[in-house]
């Protein structure tokens, strides 16, 4: 291999000053890359993403950050310490279907399990979807019945081997898997959360018979009791290894290429970053980045300002992301899901609802409404705004109607006569003015946004009123002041680097790892001898994880739930014994009420134990960013702008050059040359000593 | 509604979804039990002040459709003793006033502003058992509801926002499972609580005439676009039978009595009338349907099959539709029968008759050609309850879940989706083999596919599962009572000529025979009774029903059949037999071979003679579903153009009428004590010999006329 095995020993400390660190976020519009220098200074960049050649658009936004330091791509890459990197290209794969050929191997006569997909027809259809029900079917099927083969063998409930495996039919089935067209081997067997020596098994056959090729093993990436879950995320990622680890081979050459000498980590979907040779061993953990990215940076900016609970919103083109921190702490989703497969791994918990930019604005003539959505102008052609032949009204182009937004970035012009057309019509078969139409698209837009976030906070029974609402994403701020409005929150703040805020959150995390595993449910004073063991087994596979980097932190958890319930709450603990159950217990409640809501826990219900995790930190990467350095005064301009159907003549500020002590109270626009922030009429806000943007909440 | 009213109606509109789905969702997470959770049997509403219901949700439709029922009856009785409250909710479980069985609990809250009742709020929750003399409450012995779980009456055990704990008491005190009740019932006020105080918020914010009128737009738009759905389709009548089997007390096996679940549709202009009139006197026990079950199912049928797409707002969509039933028949029944297997047998057999008539009827019109579906799994199929002393020695009552496996229907399009569910359960999961083993001292050998179990058809229907399980880690045997039905025939019809899917598998076995059962090998069985033991070294088999398939399986594309083959949902036996398709070693299509086949299995249809070459359709002809239209006042085969009937008349003395036994759809060949009783009916043309239809009959039983145009809107509905 190349220059990568040379690179970069890491820097012999926990923490990083000094350390020039690199974020880049593909999504699926635009790659965004936030530099912070090794003197905390911070620089952006912005580029189209390339879905043919994604690291053509990582190359290109990394050119744009270097320009905004002044310096060539070769001098930025030469002095950059870590890329922290969040990557689609797993999740593409897995959205066109267009994967690896993947062989599964399972327990016999238990063949069916990913067919069957527990009779799963509805859960993660769309909105529109669920009233057609001839519309109502599984996920897709990642492997065809014909590349399933189940294997002699049989695990029971206790790690005990009721049936000894067949080896040689191991190699029988995995040269028919090869005949059959396998690139790549996905093993889940019953029970072997309990008892794994069957799986290790199976994989040193695989690796024999087929070297090389990908073989992703359910009790290492997703050691839960539960085996439908189990095998839907060893089939997933062993559906996108190969595409995920030839992008990841092609990244490494071309930004050594181009001079880079540090060390490349990737975005996890359980938080944090990962070693490439992390990332390759388990590329399912790649599938999500970019509204995690986003949600850690919110975690973070609500640390260092005190805020322990924040909800974060993002609005993109065709969706709107929200996700939580709780007590300081990123909420992991108790049922993931991505693309309705579910997934037996801890996964960053953001809900999202088809609603964003480009969402179109229609008459539904049988209820008599205005509605805004499910359809999308997507980024081609994109709203009518856009010029480039959309016709149709979304949301952006009600914005630009208002007067919300007078540019679109650096790369697409304005075309507001385009958008007035396209908002007409709707206005006229309802009777309204365009200005009127517009409000409503924006209303009924903000009303879905507002009820998500809603949702989210008041589902886990918390009250909106101890939260800040963290807005981010290129248009959410245009759109904060409308849907926080009855939410009842307790401040609005639209971060300095909201359009970037993913990046952001790539390069600030810290690098993790961690390991699971779940045993069969039982009472905590039968586990704890298991449990002590188990932590010294986890321990060591995270740490291998985090490979040369010695971890600065490390946290062992025990999951426990309710008797027979399914949400379950992993508290942290350190060697158990007998006598800190009664602790734990309590601990337990408490947690509880604080997950699920108050007066929620019954102690009368007994608690069992069904895992434990290690999850083990090498610290954060990047050194504390610098203060803002405000630029030099800029006349402030003006527009009409329409609230509340009545046009308004609206200062326009430059988020920039505002005095760091700024306080204003709407109408008023402010703008950086990638976010448009709306302040209402009457709505008072502020900077804060970061350059964030603080609003109230009505 | 002024044009500003256009868009608060649709904030409004999104609003009161959001909270009935927040309701949901809170309920589940602070209950957090395992059927509230794993298999979703639960679901929620906001009504109109008067009870009609304008939001539910996409869980268990048959258990709220008709929520209006118990709102109603508070209304009349409780309004001034004990009186209707703010912050009051009322549970109950009564079957005979709304609910679907005594297991599934209801509780309501009416929704204050300023004083005034503008709304109410809801949520149903299966429990696992509320009382009486078995666990899970369903009793083969039941000689009346006597001798099931007790209903209870609509109890105000929320008063004012303070939960009354005498009466919470009295509900979890009949329970053996009063911890897991105690879970769902917080879970259900606190859905009741989120959703009061966001509907209260919605009324502040906008006022509540506002509010109250949007609730009666919504109602109104759902009315009136179901009116105007049907009015797009031809008048005519439609017919469809069920058939469910009970043993009375304790009377031999192979006893059982037949009961008939008979519908006629009746579609005249915009008004649709459901009349179950000819259906079976009650059972003294168990199966018979409450007035609330049927009036649940089957506007929940009506959702799935007759509105998809638009608006669901089950109490505006039911002003379209008129119900009409005998009090004392088995889907009516008349206290005090016993109801408590309602949702094991009649219900499905109620969804599946209707399922019939309301997608032959769709057949008509073009545009809504895509929403035609041929019957999902009736029952429960091998569904049941478990009980005995689990791993840690203490006693256990439960349920595997297992029978939520069975096969969709096809459409008009595509084949049924493979071991899918319920259509009127379309949340529900199948539970995991290891969360099974983790909690019940059972192993199970085998979860698979079950191969010829779709209704063969043009599209074919989805596959069903069979499930074989032993004890494991328990001292004593386990009792296994089942209330699967459709094992002495089948139940889930198929359309436009599809065949109906296998039906259901039960059997309770010694180890060393299960291979000899899954060959086909004919094992012999016997029908469950209420005292079935598994004793160590025994296998208990359950099998879920396949779905219904379309269209002639004759006219089913052999490379679909060859992929079938290699997927092993049809078997090499199956292709032959079912498709006429004939393959090589390989798998391959062998096309003269299956061209060949094909011709002789149509041949045979005539008994012996060759059938005509498929004509095109006339000009002018008008399409009555898919197989049938009327063209110059008669009734036209639309493949051959042979005329069969004049239009109005019963065309189906025209038709080639072939007698099959049931044993040709039975799961791997079993043979119940009783199927004897049964026959399946081919109706073929007399002239191109295309299956025109296919029925589940009992022997001696008249022919169901199954459509019947009625162009001028004066025939009778249809008689035998």
């Amino acid at each position: 291999m190349s220059a990568l095995s040379l690179a970069s020993t890491w820097p012999a400390r926990a923490t990083f000053a000094g350390v020039q660190v690199v974020g880049v976020d593909a999504g699926g519009t635009f790659t965004d890359t936030v530099v912070i220098g090794a003197d905390g200074s911070v620089a952006v960049g912005k580029a189209l993403s390339v879905p043919a050649a994604p690291e053509q658009g990582v190359l290109d936004s990394l050119r744009a950050a270097a320009q905004a330091r002044g310096e060539t791509l070769a001098e930025l890459l030469a002095t950059t310490d870590v890329l922290a990197h969040g990557t689609t290209v797993g999740l593409n794969a897995l959205l066109t279907g267009k994967g690896a050929a993947v062989g599964l191997l399972t327990t016999a006569g238990f063949e069916a399990t990913l067919p069957m997909a527990r009779a799963n027809k509805l859960h993660g259809l769309s909105s529109e979807d669920l009233r057609i029900p001839s519309k109502w079917a599984k996920p897709d099927l990642l492997v065809p019945r014909q590349r399933i083969v189940g294997l002699d063998e049989r695990v029971t409930r206790d790690g005990t081997v009721a049936v000894a495996l067949d080896v040689d039919g191991v190699a029988r089935a995995a040269q028919r898997l090869v005949t059959a067209g396998a690139n790549s081997f996905a093993v889940a067997l019953l029970w072997s959360p309990a008892n794994p020596e069957h799986e290790r098994l199976v994989a040193e056959q695989l690796r024999t018979i087929a070297p090389g090729v990908h073989v992703s093993l359910s009790s290492e990436l997703a050691p839960r009791i539960g085996e439908y879950e189990r095998t839907t995320t060893v089939v997933v990622d062993a559906f996108v290894a190969p595409l995920v680890a030839d992008y990841l081979g092609r990244l490494e050459k071309v930004l050594a290429d181009h001079g880079f000498g540090g060390r490349l980590v990737i975005m996890r979907m359980g938080g944090g970053v990962q070693s490439v040779s992390t990332a390759r061993r388990m590329p399912v953990s790649t599938l999500q980045s970019g509204p995690i990215g986003g949600v850690i940076a919110a975690q973070q900016m609500g640390a260092r300002l005190g805020h322990r609970h924040v909800v974060t919103s993002d609005v993109g083109g065709t969706s709107f992301d929200v996700g939580l921190v709780i007590d300081g702490a990123v909420q992991l989703a108790l049922q993931p899901r991505i693309e309705r497969q579910p997934l037996a791994m801890p996964v960053v918990d953001v809900t999202s609802i088809g609603i964003g930019g480009g969402s179109i604005a229609w008459i539904d003539a049988s209820l008599g409404v205005l509605r805004v959505g499910p359809q999308s102008a997507g980024a081609d052609p994109g709203p009518a705004c856009y010029g480039r032949g959309g016709s149709e009204p979304t949301l952006t182009d009600a914005a630009v109607v208002l007067g919300y937004v007078a540019r679109l970035g650096p790369q697409l012009d304005l075309d507001i006569d385009a958008a007035r057309r396209a908002v007409a019509g709707v206005a006229g078969p309802l009777g309204l003015s365009v200005a009127d139409a517009a409000e409503g698209i924006v209303a009924i837009a903000s009303e879905q946004m507002r009820q998500l976030i809603r949702r989210t906070v008041l589902e886990r029974g918390h009250d909106p009123g101890d939260f800040v609402l963290a807005v981010f994403g290129g248009a959410g701020a245009q759109y904060a002041a409308r849907y926080a409005t009855e939410l009842g929150v307790a401040a609005v703040v639209v971060p300095r680097f909201a359009a970037e805020f993913s990046a952001f959150g790539a390069a600030t995390c810290e690098l993790r790892a961690s390991a699971e595993r779940d045993l069969p449910p039982g009472s905590p004073e039968q586990r704890v001898d298991e449990l002590n063991a188990l932590f010294g087994e986890l321990a060591e596979v995270a740490a291998g994880q985090l490979g040369e980097q010695p971890s600065v932190s490390t946290r062992r958890t025990v999951a426990m739930r309710y008797f027979r319930q399914t949400t379950r709450i992993d508290l942290a603990v350190d060697q158990l014994s007998v006598d800190q159950l009664p602790a734990l217990r309590a601990e337990f409640h408490r947690r509880y009420e604080a997950v699920v809501g108050p007066g929620t826990s019954r102690p009368e219900t007994p608690v069992e134990v069904v895992g434990a995790a290690v999850h083990v930190s090498a610290g954060a990467l990047a050194p504390p960013t610098q203060a803002r350095a405000r630029t030099a005064d800029i006349e402030p301009g003006e527009r009409i702008v329409v609230f509340g159907g009545i046009e308004h003549r609206t200062a326009v500020l430059d988020w920039d050059s505002l005095a760091d002590d700024w306080t204003g109270v709407g109408p008023a626009i402010i703008e950086s040359p990638r976010t448009t922030v709306v302040i209402p009429p009457g709505i008072s806000a502020r900077l804060d000593g970061e350059g964030n943007i603080w609003m109230d909440a009505r | 509604m002024s044009a500003n009213e256009a868009i608060i109606a649709e904030v409004i509109r999104h609003r009161l979804d959001a909270i009935n789905e927040e309701a949901a969702t809170t309920l589940k997470r602070v209950s957090g039990s395992p059927i509230a959770i794993e298999s979703n049997d639960l679901n929620t509403v906001i009504t109109a002040a008067d009870g009609r219901v304008v939001a539910c949700g996409f869980y268990v439709l048959g258990q709220v459709a008709s929520m209006h029922l118990v709102i109603e009856h508070l209304l009349a009785e409780y309004a001034d003793n004990p009186g209707i409250n703010p912050g009051d909710q009322f549970i109950t479980n009564d079957p005979y006033l709304g609910t679907l069985h005594q297991p599934d609990v209801v509780l309501v809250a009416p929704v204050f502003h300023d004083g005034e009742l503008v709304a109410w709020t809801g949520s149903v929750v299966h429990q696992m058992d509320v009382g009486g003399p078995t666990p899970g409450g369903m009793d083969y012995q039941a000689r009346s509801i006597f001798d099931e779980a007790p209903p209870m009456p609509p109890l105000r055990i929320v008063e004012a926002g303070v939960v009354r704990r005498d009466i919470e008491r009295e509900y979890l005190s009949r329970s053996r499972t009063p911890e897991l009740n105690a879970l769902d019932l917080a879970g259900q006020i606190a859905a009741n609580n989120t959703a009061v105080a966001q509907v209260q918020a919605l009324c502040s914010r906008y006022g509540a005439a506002l509010v109250t009128d949007v609730l009666d737009r919504l109602l109104a738009s759902a009315a009136r676009l179901t009116r105007q759905r049907l009015a797009g389709l031809p008048d005519g009548h439609w017919r469809d039978r069920s058939y469910i089997e009970y043993r009375r007390g304790d009377a031999a096996p192979g006893d059982e009595e037949i009961y008939v679940i008979d519908v006629i549709v009746t579609k005249a202009g915009e008004q649709l009338t459901l009349d179950f009139s000819g259906s079976s006197e009650q059972a003294p026990g168990a199966i018979n349907a409450g007035y609330g079950a049927l009036a649940n199912y089957a506007l929940g049928t009506v959702m799935i099959h007759l509105c998809a797409g638009l608006p669901w707002v089950p109490g505006g969509i039911v002003e379209a539709v008129q119900i009409i039933s005998r009090p004392g028949t088995v889907v009516h029944a008349k206290w005090p029968a016993g109801v408590a297997m309602a949702t094991g047998s009649t219900v499905h057999a109620i969804r599946t008759s209707l399922n019939v008539c309301l997608s032959r009827m769709l057949q008509a019109d073009s545009t809504l050609h895509e929403h035609v579906l041929a019957a999902c799994q009736c029952s429960g199929a091998g569904g049941g309850a478990m009980s005995g002393v689990g791993t840690d020695g203490a006693p256990f009552a439960s349920m595997t879940l297992d029978e939520v496996s069975g096969g969709a229907g096809a459409t008009a399009t595509r084949d049924g989706g493979d071991t899918s569910g319920f259509t009127t359960s379309p949340g529900s999961l199948n539970v995991n083999v290891e969360t099974n083993e983790s909690y019940l001292p059972v192993r199970y050998l085998r979860r698979a596919e079950l191969a010829d179990s779709g209704g063969p058809g043009q599209y074919r229907g989805g596959v069903g599962a069979i499930h074989a399980l032993t004890p494991d880690g328990t001292p004593k045997p386990i009792d296994v009572l089942s209330f699967g039905q459709g094992l002495q025939h089948p139940q889930a019809a198929g359309l436009a000529g599809g065949e109906p899917g296998a039906g259901s598998t039960f059997a309770v076995i010694e180890g060393d025979q299960l291979a000899n059962l899954l060959a086909g090998d004919g094992v012999e069985v016997t029908m469950p009774t209420s005292s079935i033991q598994l004793g160590e070294g025994m296998v208990h088999v359950v099998g879920s029903q396949g779905g219904g398939g379309f269209g002639d399986p004759l006219e089913r594309d052999p490379a679909a059949v060859a992929r079938d083959v290699a997927d092993r949902l049809v078997s090499r036996d199956g292709a032959a037999r079912d498709y006429g398709v004939v393959l090589d070693a390989t798998g391959g299509v062998i096309a003269a071979a299956t061209q060949a086949r094909r011709d002789e299995l149509r041949r045979q249809r005539l008994g012996g003679r060759v059938p005509a070459a498929p004509q095109p359709e006339p000009r002018g002809a008008l399409a009555f579903d898919h197989l049938l239209a009327v063209f110059d006042g008669s009734v036209i085969c639309r493949r051959c153009a042979h005329r069969l009937s004049a239009a109005g008349d019963n065309h189906y003395v025209a038709l080639i009428v072939e007698r099959r036994p049931v044993a040709r759809r039975a799961p791997l060949g079993l043979r119940y004590p009783g199927a004897e009783r049964f026959e399946i009916r081919h109706f073929y043309c007399p002239r191109c010999a295309r299956q025109i239809d296919v029925q589940i009959a009992r022997i001696g039983d008249p022919i169901v006329v199954a459509a019947l145009p009625v162009p001028d809107g004066s025939a009778d509905p249809p008689d035998g």
